[in-house]
Protein backbone atom coordinates (compact mmCIF):
# COMPACT_ATOMS: atom_id res chain seq x y z
CA UNK A 1 0.00 0.00 0.00
CA UNK A 2 1.57 3.59 -1.23
CA UNK A 3 0.88 5.64 1.88
CA UNK A 4 -0.33 8.68 -0.51
CA UNK A 5 -3.23 6.78 -1.80
CA UNK A 6 -6.65 6.62 -0.81
CA UNK A 7 -9.69 4.92 -2.41
CA UNK A 8 -10.69 7.48 -4.62
CA UNK A 9 -7.65 10.29 -4.23
CA UNK A 10 -4.09 10.07 -4.31
CA UNK A 11 -1.64 13.29 -2.64
CA UNK A 12 1.42 13.94 -5.50
CA UNK A 13 3.85 16.61 -5.72
CA UNK A 14 2.33 20.22 -6.68
CA UNK A 15 3.34 20.94 -10.13
CA UNK A 16 4.14 24.72 -10.17
CA UNK A 17 4.11 24.18 -14.21
CA UNK A 18 0.75 22.48 -14.67
CA UNK A 19 -1.14 23.03 -11.57
CA UNK A 20 -1.10 26.88 -10.80
CA UNK A 21 -4.04 26.82 -13.13
CA UNK A 22 -6.48 25.48 -10.94
CA UNK A 23 -5.70 27.77 -8.03
CA UNK A 24 -5.90 30.89 -10.29
CA UNK A 25 -9.10 29.33 -11.66
CA UNK A 26 -10.14 29.20 -7.48
CA UNK A 27 -9.39 33.05 -6.91
CA UNK A 28 -11.98 33.87 -9.58
CA UNK A 29 -14.34 31.55 -8.17
CA UNK A 30 -15.36 34.05 -5.32
CA UNK A 31 -17.85 31.24 -3.28
CA UNK A 32 -14.90 28.85 -2.89
CA UNK A 33 -12.48 31.62 -2.39
CA UNK A 34 -14.64 32.08 0.75
CA UNK A 35 -15.42 28.63 1.56
CA UNK A 36 -11.31 28.05 1.38
CA UNK A 37 -9.50 31.05 2.70
CA UNK A 38 -10.35 33.37 5.00
CA UNK A 39 -8.04 36.61 3.28
CA UNK A 40 -10.48 38.84 0.92
CA UNK A 41 -11.55 37.00 -2.31
CA UNK A 42 -8.77 38.35 -5.14
CA UNK A 43 -8.46 37.07 -8.13
CA UNK A 44 -4.76 36.21 -9.80
CA UNK A 45 -3.41 34.92 -13.23
CA UNK A 46 -1.83 31.93 -13.25
CA UNK A 47 1.69 33.62 -13.86
CA UNK A 48 1.36 34.94 -10.15
CA UNK A 49 0.69 31.39 -8.82
CA UNK A 50 3.23 29.37 -10.39
CA UNK A 51 5.52 32.11 -8.93
CA UNK A 52 4.39 31.58 -5.60
CA UNK A 53 4.44 27.75 -5.92
CA UNK A 54 8.36 28.03 -7.06
CA UNK A 55 9.29 29.93 -3.81
CA UNK A 56 7.25 27.90 -1.60
CA UNK A 57 9.86 26.41 1.38
CA UNK A 58 10.32 23.00 0.81
CA UNK A 59 9.36 22.18 4.73
CA UNK A 60 5.57 22.69 3.92
CA UNK A 61 4.58 19.72 3.18
CA UNK A 62 2.18 20.75 0.85
CA UNK A 63 0.05 17.83 -2.33
CA UNK A 64 -1.65 18.24 -5.22
CA UNK A 65 -5.54 16.09 -4.81
CA UNK A 66 -5.50 14.03 -8.14
CA UNK A 67 -8.03 11.30 -8.91
CA UNK A 68 -7.15 7.56 -8.90
CA UNK A 69 -9.49 6.90 -12.37
CA UNK A 70 -8.19 9.56 -14.70
CA UNK A 71 -5.44 11.69 -12.47
CA UNK A 72 -7.09 14.83 -12.31
CA UNK A 73 -6.01 17.93 -10.10
CA UNK A 74 -9.23 18.78 -8.12
CA UNK A 75 -7.88 20.63 -5.40
CA UNK A 76 -5.08 21.02 -3.02
CA UNK A 77 -4.32 19.40 0.64
CA UNK A 78 -1.65 19.98 3.08
CA UNK A 79 0.24 20.18 6.97
CA UNK A 80 0.81 23.60 6.00
CA UNK A 81 2.29 24.98 9.25
CA UNK A 82 4.67 22.64 11.23
CA UNK A 83 5.67 23.22 14.75
CA UNK A 84 7.80 20.31 15.21
CA UNK A 85 9.26 19.96 19.17
CA UNK A 86 5.34 19.85 19.17
CA UNK A 87 4.90 17.65 17.11
CA UNK A 88 1.02 19.50 15.88
CA UNK A 89 0.77 20.33 12.55
CA UNK A 90 -2.07 22.71 10.98
CA UNK A 91 -3.48 21.53 8.06
CA UNK A 92 -5.74 23.18 4.90
CA UNK A 93 -7.83 21.31 2.23
CA UNK A 94 -9.28 22.99 -0.50
CA UNK A 95 -11.08 21.26 -3.65
CA UNK A 96 -11.17 23.94 -6.50
CA UNK A 97 -13.02 21.37 -8.84
CA UNK A 98 -16.79 22.07 -8.14
CA UNK A 99 -17.61 19.11 -9.84
CA UNK A 100 -15.74 16.63 -6.68
CA UNK A 101 -17.75 18.92 -3.77
CA UNK A 102 -19.84 16.32 -1.80
CA UNK A 103 -18.79 13.07 -3.12
CA UNK A 104 -16.09 11.78 -0.57
CA UNK A 105 -12.72 13.22 -2.27
CA UNK A 106 -12.15 15.54 0.14
CA UNK A 107 -12.93 13.57 3.05
CA UNK A 108 -10.52 10.47 1.03
CA UNK A 109 -7.50 12.94 0.85
CA UNK A 110 -8.32 13.83 4.33
CA UNK A 111 -7.89 10.45 5.16
CA UNK A 112 -4.71 9.83 3.65
CA UNK A 113 -3.27 13.30 4.63
CA UNK A 114 -3.63 12.37 8.54
CA UNK A 115 -2.24 8.76 8.25
CA UNK A 116 0.92 10.80 6.11
CA UNK A 117 1.14 13.11 9.40
CA UNK A 118 0.50 10.45 11.81
CA UNK A 119 1.94 7.69 10.71
CA UNK A 120 5.55 8.95 8.58
CA UNK A 121 5.30 12.42 10.41
CA UNK A 122 4.77 10.83 13.82
CA UNK A 123 2.81 13.95 14.81
CA UNK A 124 0.89 13.85 18.00
CA UNK A 125 -1.52 15.93 16.94
CA UNK A 126 -3.59 17.73 13.90
CA UNK A 127 -5.30 21.10 14.13
CA UNK A 128 -7.42 23.09 11.81
CA UNK A 129 -9.92 25.98 11.33
CA UNK A 130 -12.57 27.08 8.88
CA UNK A 131 -15.70 29.63 8.92
CA UNK A 132 -18.50 28.88 10.29
CA UNK A 133 -21.43 28.20 7.59
CA UNK A 134 -19.20 25.68 5.94
CA UNK A 135 -21.02 22.39 7.08
CA UNK A 136 -19.91 20.45 4.80
CA UNK A 137 -15.80 20.81 5.52
CA UNK A 138 -17.37 20.57 9.45
CA UNK A 139 -18.89 16.83 8.36
CA UNK A 140 -15.40 16.02 6.55
CA UNK A 141 -13.75 16.50 9.63
CA UNK A 142 -16.01 15.12 11.97
CA UNK A 143 -16.44 12.06 9.99
CA UNK A 144 -12.61 11.83 9.92
CA UNK A 145 -12.84 12.21 14.17
CA UNK A 146 -12.18 15.75 14.14
CA UNK A 147 -13.24 17.16 17.25
CA UNK A 148 -14.76 20.78 18.00
CA UNK A 149 -12.38 22.69 20.53
CA UNK A 150 -13.65 25.84 20.25
CA UNK A 151 -14.30 29.21 18.18
CA UNK A 152 -12.99 32.75 17.84
CA UNK A 153 -16.28 35.28 17.96
CA UNK A 154 -16.27 37.69 15.18
CA UNK A 155 -13.26 36.70 13.85
CA UNK A 156 -13.89 37.81 10.04
CA UNK A 157 -15.97 40.54 8.52
CA UNK A 158 -17.65 40.20 5.01
CA UNK A 159 -21.31 40.83 3.28
CA UNK A 160 -22.18 42.78 6.51
CA UNK A 161 -21.38 40.96 9.49
CA UNK A 162 -19.29 38.99 11.32
CA UNK A 163 -18.33 35.60 11.17
CA UNK A 164 -16.70 33.16 13.48
CA UNK A 165 -13.37 31.33 13.00
CA UNK A 166 -14.44 27.70 14.16
CA UNK A 167 -11.07 25.72 15.61
CA UNK A 168 -11.13 21.93 15.38
CA UNK A 169 -8.12 19.18 16.63
CA UNK A 170 -7.35 15.58 16.82
CA UNK A 171 -4.91 13.54 18.68
CA UNK A 172 -3.02 10.71 17.53
CA UNK A 173 -4.94 8.31 20.03
CA UNK A 174 -8.07 9.58 18.60
CA UNK A 175 -6.82 9.27 15.11
CA UNK A 176 -5.92 5.38 15.90
CA UNK A 177 -9.26 4.80 17.64
CA UNK A 178 -11.54 6.49 14.50
CA UNK A 179 -8.83 4.28 12.07
CA UNK A 180 -9.71 0.89 14.20
CA UNK A 181 -13.18 1.60 13.97
CA UNK A 182 -13.27 1.64 9.71
CA UNK B 1 16.17 46.67 25.58
CA UNK B 2 17.58 46.88 22.01
CA UNK B 3 16.97 43.29 19.89
CA UNK B 4 20.87 42.67 19.89
CA UNK B 5 21.23 42.89 23.93
CA UNK B 6 18.28 40.26 23.74
CA UNK B 7 20.34 38.47 21.60
CA UNK B 8 23.57 38.91 23.28
CA UNK B 9 21.97 36.39 26.63
CA UNK B 10 19.60 38.08 28.73
CA UNK B 11 18.30 34.91 30.00
CA UNK B 12 18.23 34.13 33.24
CA UNK B 13 17.30 30.38 32.24
CA UNK B 14 17.21 27.00 29.85
CA UNK B 15 20.39 28.40 28.13
CA UNK B 16 22.66 29.82 30.93
CA UNK B 17 24.92 26.85 32.49
CA UNK B 18 27.31 27.42 35.18
CA UNK B 19 30.26 28.97 33.44
CA UNK B 20 28.49 29.75 29.89
CA UNK B 21 25.55 30.81 27.90
CA UNK B 22 24.06 30.03 24.75
CA UNK B 23 23.41 32.66 22.82
CA UNK B 24 22.65 33.70 19.13
CA UNK B 25 25.50 33.45 16.33
CA UNK B 26 25.79 37.00 15.25
CA UNK B 27 27.07 36.37 11.70
CA UNK B 28 28.97 39.94 12.03
CA UNK B 29 31.23 39.60 14.64
CA UNK B 30 31.13 36.22 15.30
CA UNK B 31 32.43 35.09 11.86
CA UNK B 32 35.61 36.99 12.16
CA UNK B 33 36.52 34.56 15.24
CA UNK B 34 35.30 31.29 13.38
CA UNK B 35 37.76 31.75 10.58
CA UNK B 36 40.25 32.50 13.52
CA UNK B 37 39.41 29.08 14.52
CA UNK B 38 39.08 27.50 11.46
CA UNK B 39 42.99 27.81 10.72
CA UNK B 40 44.28 26.26 13.90
CA UNK B 41 45.02 22.59 12.76
CA UNK B 42 44.80 21.29 16.32
CA UNK B 43 41.58 22.56 17.16
CA UNK B 44 40.35 21.69 13.56
CA UNK B 45 41.17 17.87 13.79
CA UNK B 46 39.23 17.18 16.91
CA UNK B 47 35.94 18.96 14.99
CA UNK B 48 36.36 17.57 11.81
CA UNK B 49 37.63 14.25 9.85
CA UNK B 50 38.00 16.46 6.66
CA UNK B 51 40.74 17.93 5.40
CA UNK B 52 41.42 21.36 6.91
CA UNK B 53 40.11 24.31 4.53
CA UNK B 54 40.08 27.65 6.03
CA UNK B 55 37.77 29.74 4.66
CA UNK B 56 36.93 33.87 4.05
CA UNK B 57 34.96 35.10 7.29
CA UNK B 58 32.97 36.48 4.74
CA UNK B 59 32.36 32.82 3.81
CA UNK B 60 31.29 32.48 7.23
CA UNK B 61 29.20 34.87 7.43
CA UNK B 62 26.91 34.05 4.37
CA UNK B 63 26.57 30.60 5.85
CA UNK B 64 25.73 31.57 9.35
CA UNK B 65 22.84 33.25 8.10
CA UNK B 66 21.61 30.43 5.74
CA UNK B 67 21.95 28.14 8.09
CA UNK B 68 19.76 30.50 11.19
CA UNK B 69 17.17 31.86 8.45
CA UNK B 70 16.48 28.54 6.20
CA UNK B 71 17.52 25.28 7.50
CA UNK B 72 15.13 23.79 10.14
CA UNK B 73 17.04 21.06 10.77
CA UNK B 74 19.83 23.31 12.38
CA UNK B 75 19.70 25.62 15.40
CA UNK B 76 23.16 26.76 16.37
CA UNK B 77 24.33 29.05 19.10
CA UNK B 78 27.58 31.15 19.67
CA UNK B 79 28.74 29.85 23.34
CA UNK B 80 30.15 32.73 25.63
CA UNK B 81 31.36 33.26 29.56
CA UNK B 82 29.20 33.94 31.93
CA UNK B 83 32.19 35.96 33.66
CA UNK B 84 33.36 38.18 30.82
CA UNK B 85 31.04 37.69 28.13
CA UNK B 86 33.65 36.22 25.68
CA UNK B 87 32.40 34.19 22.78
CA UNK B 88 34.81 31.18 23.39
CA UNK B 89 32.90 28.52 20.78
CA UNK B 90 29.55 26.99 19.13
CA UNK B 91 27.50 24.16 20.07
CA UNK B 92 24.69 23.27 16.90
CA UNK B 93 22.06 20.62 16.56
CA UNK B 94 22.84 19.97 12.88
CA UNK B 95 20.38 17.42 11.00
CA UNK B 96 17.56 17.71 12.97
CA UNK B 97 15.23 14.56 11.75
CA UNK B 98 11.94 16.31 13.09
CA UNK B 99 10.24 13.52 12.66
CA UNK B 100 12.17 10.82 14.80
CA UNK B 101 12.79 13.02 17.27
CA UNK B 102 16.46 12.70 16.93
CA UNK B 103 19.57 15.17 16.30
CA UNK B 104 22.82 15.02 15.77
CA UNK B 105 24.87 17.71 18.23
CA UNK B 106 28.52 19.88 17.24
CA UNK B 107 30.35 21.56 19.51
CA UNK B 108 33.86 22.90 19.26
CA UNK B 109 36.13 25.52 21.74
CA UNK B 110 37.20 27.65 19.39
CA UNK B 111 39.61 30.15 22.43
CA UNK B 112 42.10 27.67 23.21
CA UNK B 113 42.41 29.49 25.90
CA UNK B 114 39.40 27.66 27.43
CA UNK B 115 39.96 24.23 26.38
CA UNK B 116 40.54 21.09 29.56
CA UNK B 117 38.52 23.78 31.79
CA UNK B 118 35.15 22.53 31.96
CA UNK B 119 33.37 25.39 29.67
CA UNK B 120 32.63 22.88 26.93
CA UNK B 121 30.89 20.19 29.05
CA UNK B 122 29.11 23.19 30.92
CA UNK B 123 28.01 24.23 27.17
CA UNK B 124 27.02 20.51 26.14
CA UNK B 125 24.68 20.34 29.52
CA UNK B 126 23.19 23.44 28.42
CA UNK B 127 22.47 22.23 24.92
CA UNK B 128 21.22 19.01 26.20
CA UNK B 129 18.62 20.33 28.68
CA UNK B 130 17.45 22.56 25.89
CA UNK B 131 17.25 19.71 23.16
CA UNK B 132 15.36 17.19 25.57
CA UNK B 133 12.90 19.94 27.50
CA UNK B 134 12.19 22.66 24.83
CA UNK B 135 12.87 20.68 21.41
CA UNK B 136 11.77 17.54 22.93
CA UNK B 137 14.32 14.75 21.31
CA UNK B 138 14.37 11.64 22.05
CA UNK B 139 17.86 10.91 21.24
CA UNK B 140 21.18 13.05 20.55
CA UNK B 141 24.05 11.77 18.97
CA UNK B 142 27.50 12.38 17.70
CA UNK B 143 30.45 11.24 16.17
CA UNK B 144 34.13 12.01 17.27
CA UNK B 145 37.69 10.20 16.91
CA UNK B 146 39.70 8.50 19.25
CA UNK B 147 42.30 10.93 18.96
CA UNK B 148 40.36 12.79 20.71
CA UNK B 149 40.41 12.00 24.33
CA UNK B 150 39.11 15.54 25.80
CA UNK B 151 36.15 15.46 23.75
CA UNK B 152 35.15 11.75 24.35
CA UNK B 153 35.68 12.61 28.04
CA UNK B 154 33.53 15.32 27.98
CA UNK B 155 31.11 13.71 26.09
CA UNK B 156 31.06 10.98 28.65
CA UNK B 157 30.93 13.12 31.64
CA UNK B 158 27.57 14.63 30.03
CA UNK B 159 25.63 11.29 30.00
CA UNK B 160 26.57 9.89 26.43
CA UNK B 161 27.13 6.57 25.59
CA UNK B 162 29.85 4.85 22.95
CA UNK B 163 27.51 3.10 20.77
CA UNK B 164 30.37 1.91 18.44
CA UNK B 165 33.27 2.64 16.07
CA UNK B 166 34.62 2.27 12.85
CA UNK B 167 37.75 0.88 13.04
CA UNK B 168 41.15 2.65 11.70
CA UNK B 169 38.71 4.96 9.38
CA UNK B 170 41.26 7.84 9.51
CA UNK B 171 44.38 8.66 8.84
CA UNK B 172 46.57 11.17 10.82
CA UNK B 173 50.25 11.41 10.42
CA UNK B 174 50.92 8.20 9.35
CA UNK B 175 48.83 6.88 12.23
CA UNK B 176 44.61 5.21 12.29
CA UNK B 177 42.31 6.12 14.39
CA UNK B 178 39.12 4.96 15.17
CA UNK B 179 35.97 7.07 14.18
CA UNK B 180 33.38 7.28 17.52
CA UNK B 181 29.43 7.11 17.40
CA UNK B 182 27.99 8.17 21.30
CA UNK B 183 24.37 8.73 22.01
CA UNK B 184 22.34 9.47 24.84
CA UNK B 185 18.42 9.27 25.20
CA UNK B 186 16.25 11.49 27.18
CA UNK B 187 15.30 8.70 29.43
CA UNK B 188 19.10 8.25 30.43
CA UNK B 189 19.58 12.06 30.48
CA UNK B 190 16.46 12.52 32.58
CA UNK B 191 17.83 9.35 35.43
CA UNK B 192 21.04 11.34 35.10
CA UNK B 193 19.81 14.84 36.13
CA UNK B 194 16.72 14.40 38.34
CA UNK B 195 15.01 16.58 35.48
CA UNK B 196 10.97 16.47 35.88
Amino acid sequence: MDILTGRLTRLTAVNADTDAELIARGSCDSQFWRLAHTDPALPVLPKYVKQQLEERSLDLQGFAIRTLTDDRLIGYIGLYTIFWPQREAIMGINIGERDFWGKGYGTDALRVLLRFGFEELNLRRVSLSFLEGNERAMRSYEKCGFRLEGRERNAWAYDGRRWDEIYMGLLREEWQETNNEQ
Amino acid sequence: MSNEQLAMGNDQGLLVGRLVRLVAVNSEKDAEAIARWDVDSEYMRQLSSRAQLPSQAKKIKEYIEKEQIDDPRTIAFAVRTLADDRMIGFVAFDGIDWPHSAAFVAIGIGDPAYRGNGYGTDAMRVMLRYGFQELNLYRVQLNTFSYNERAVKSYLKAGFVSEGLQRGMLLRDGQRWDYIYMGLLRDEWLTLTNEP
